[in-house]
């Protein structure tokens, strides 16, 4: 019970809707600095889990806490310190790469200083300097996921949530946006990342694995694959998740 | 200020929008160069077939007097009336005027003129004002026609009715329907945009960017509305100028009171549209959605008939519509020029609605749910 260095602890987390269990009696903690690989096959519930997590859905039943504040009471202060990017593209199409930096930096409370400051800074490390005035519609996925990814670290959050942050992308681009991932985890931010492309799986510190809204296995990938006596994590993946008996 | 960012984003997507700015600025145009024409209630054109079994000079000038007015189109003479009514079947005739053949004799002697009219009520108003005017020629004709004294008057005062009409002299239809039309312009574009607005964002995703920060969802709200009212003031502008330069109609009243009950009514309009798209999931069910409302509101808002003459539950429904507290007002200030004295009970009835809305469109847009 050290919230000191665990930033996300869960007990007994459980989401129903109607008769369906989502997420059934989930427990367990993210320890603050480390890479969480939050894996799954599609309909295991990760999504539904991590939702709770960023404070956009209730919890039917169980609790925890992200970075010390109650998932079931304190959404709003959660909210302040979390950054968020979904697998759905989510920045401002018809806004511009600058204009998009500047709205969310003012959303989280930045002075107008700061944010010239933070996107000077952000452009620069991302190469992107010469598209500040490109409409973000107008960029290749690739680059608006970078983007996207930037923009959800501008307040400097604990911890940052990646959902499926690389689906789509080309290989070189997604081991381009994984050195971003892993650069940013030694400058001390938490990350909280679900995927399906197990290589991805092997740079967590830690992986969990949904199945049927529990968690099948929780461990390093090395004690992972030791333990279910796999060459990889595709093998451990496979092993747990066809266990799956719900569609 | 948290505002200031987001009302920038709302600008600048609603220019940058490749049809919102343009048909903030067409539809007004349009409304007010078209419709003041098209939704004339005057009725004219009515087409008229005459049975003259007659025909005589006396018939022949009754005719002429009635296609003189400029209500009738004069379709067919004809003797068999069997012919008439087979025209009004076919709808080539909307009424019949039969001309007995002792017409003249009765005219020179001053007795009831053995004259009959049909009228095709398919359309009533427009069914019975051809009648009237029909009957009012005749009467016409008649007093001009007959032997001095009628003995069929003798019978009785004369009764000698002087009308004056107030506020529209001329009873001309355009300037009533020009601030109605300036009420339906308003609500349709303020009530249509802001949600689309709110479920373009749904559809996209971004919305639950929004809603994984800390934003507050007052302000996030209060954001979408502004700029409706900026584009509510515009068209109102346009309109009035409009109205102005084409047909020459000013406000009788004060323009302020114009912009402050267009103000209490984007409330409406707005929060409607931000309640709606919140309980919707895509654009087509919040366009029917919106489409319906605006639909009822429009027909017993009193802009096309006069709530007077509805029942009496009709009458009490539209206290609920906020569009009749618009167009009420509107039509008073410009037309009477009442004053905020005279429409005070139309100021609180948008008001209260507004702030109903407003408050159920931010309660009802949940960050966490």
């Amino acid at each position: 019970m050290n919230e000191n260095t665990d930033i996300i602890i869960v007990e007994q987390l459980t989401k129903k809707f109607g008769n369906f269990t989502a997420v059934d009696h989930i427990s367990f903690r993210v320890h603050r600095g480390e890479i969480f690989g939050f894996l799954g096959a599609n309909g295991a519930g990760k999504t539904t889990a991590m939702k709770i997590l960023c404070g956009l859905s209730l919890p039917t039943s169980g609790g925890g806490t992200v970075n010390g504040y109650d998932l079931c009471r304190e959404q709003e202060k959660i909210k302040r310190h979390i950054g968020y990017m979904s697998q759905k593209f989510s920045l401002y199409a018809d806004l511009k790469v600058w204009e998009n930096i500047r709205l969310f930096g003012g959303i989280y409370g930045l002075s107008g200083k700061r944010i010239r400051q933070k996107s000077d800074e952000m452009l620069r490390y991302l190469n992107m300097t010469d598209l500040r005035d490109e409409l973000v519609g107008d960029l290749p996925l690739g680059w608006k996921q970078k983007l996207a990814f930037s923009i959800a670290l501008i307040h400097e959050p604990a911890i940052v949530f990646l959902d499926e942050p690389t689906g789509g992308v080309d290989p070189e681009t997604r081991r381009l946006f994984w050195d971003l991932i892993c650069e940013t985890a030694e400058a001390g931010t938490t990350i909280f990342v679900t995927t399906h492309y197990m290589d991805e799986a092997e740079y967590c510190d830690r992986v969990s694995i949904m199945v049927d809204g529990v968690i099948a296995d929780l461990d390093t990938p090395a004690a992972l694959k030791q333990r279910h006596q796999a060459a990889d994590m595709d093998a451990v993946f496979r092993k747990l998740a066809y266990q799956a008996k719900r569609e | 200020m948290v505002l200031l960012y987001l009302l920038e984003k709302e600008f600048k997507q609603f220019f940058r929008d490749p049809g919102l700015p343009k048909m903030a600025i067409a539809f007004p145009v349009l409304m007010m160069l078209v419709f003041p024409f098209a939704v004339s209630m005057e009725i004219r054109n009515v087409d008229l077939v005459v049975v003259d079994s007659n025909r005589s000079v006396a018939s022949s000038k009754l005719v002429e007097s009635c296609t003189a007015s400029g209500y009738f189109n004069l379709v067919e003479v004809c003797d068999d009336p069997a012919r008439a009514m087979q025209l009004m079947d076919r709808n080539k005739a909307d009424a019949i005027l039969t001309i007995e053949s002792d017409f003249d004799r009765c005219l020179e002697r001053g007795e009831a003129l053995p004259v009959g009219v049909k009228v095709n009520t398919i359309n009533g108003t427009k069914g019975s004002i051809g009648a009237g005017y029909l009957t009012s020629c005749i009467q016409r004709y008649y007093a001009e026609n007959a032997p001095t004294q009628p003995t069929t008057a003798a019978a009785g005062p004369q009764l000698d009715v002087s009308s004056k009409y107030y506020f529209n002299t001329y009873l001309d239809y355009k300037k009533f329907m020009v601030p109605a039309l300036i009420v339906i312009a308003i609500t349709m574009l303020t009530g249509f945009f802001p949600a689309l607005n709110i479920v373009s964002e749904k559809e996209r995703g971004t919305i639950e960017q929004i809603n994984v920060t800390p934003v507050n969802r007052g302000a996030f709200i209060l954001c979408k509305l502004i700029p409706y009212w900026l584009v509510a003031f515009f068209v109102l502008t346009a309109c009035l100028l409009i109205a102005r330069w084409v047909f020459g109609y000013t406000c009788a009243g004060s323009v302020g009171l114009m912009y402050f009950f267009t103000a209490g009514n984007i409330l409406v309009t707005a929060g409607m549209g931000l309640l709606i798209s919140n309980y919707s999931d895509n654009a087509q069910q919040a366009m029917f959605v919106t489409w319906f409302f605006m639909m009822v509101f429009m027909l017993v808002s009193g802009i096309f008939t006069p709530i007077a003459s509805m029942p009496g539950w009709a009458q009490a429904i539209t206290y609920l519509n906020p569009m009749r507290y618009y167009a009420d007002a509107m039509r008073g200030i410009y037309i009477k020029g009442s004053s905020l004295a005279d429409v005070w009970t139309d100021a609180a009835g948008l008001l209260t609605i507004g702030a109903a809305m407003v408050s159920w469109a931010i309660l009802s847009y949940k960050k966490t749910n």
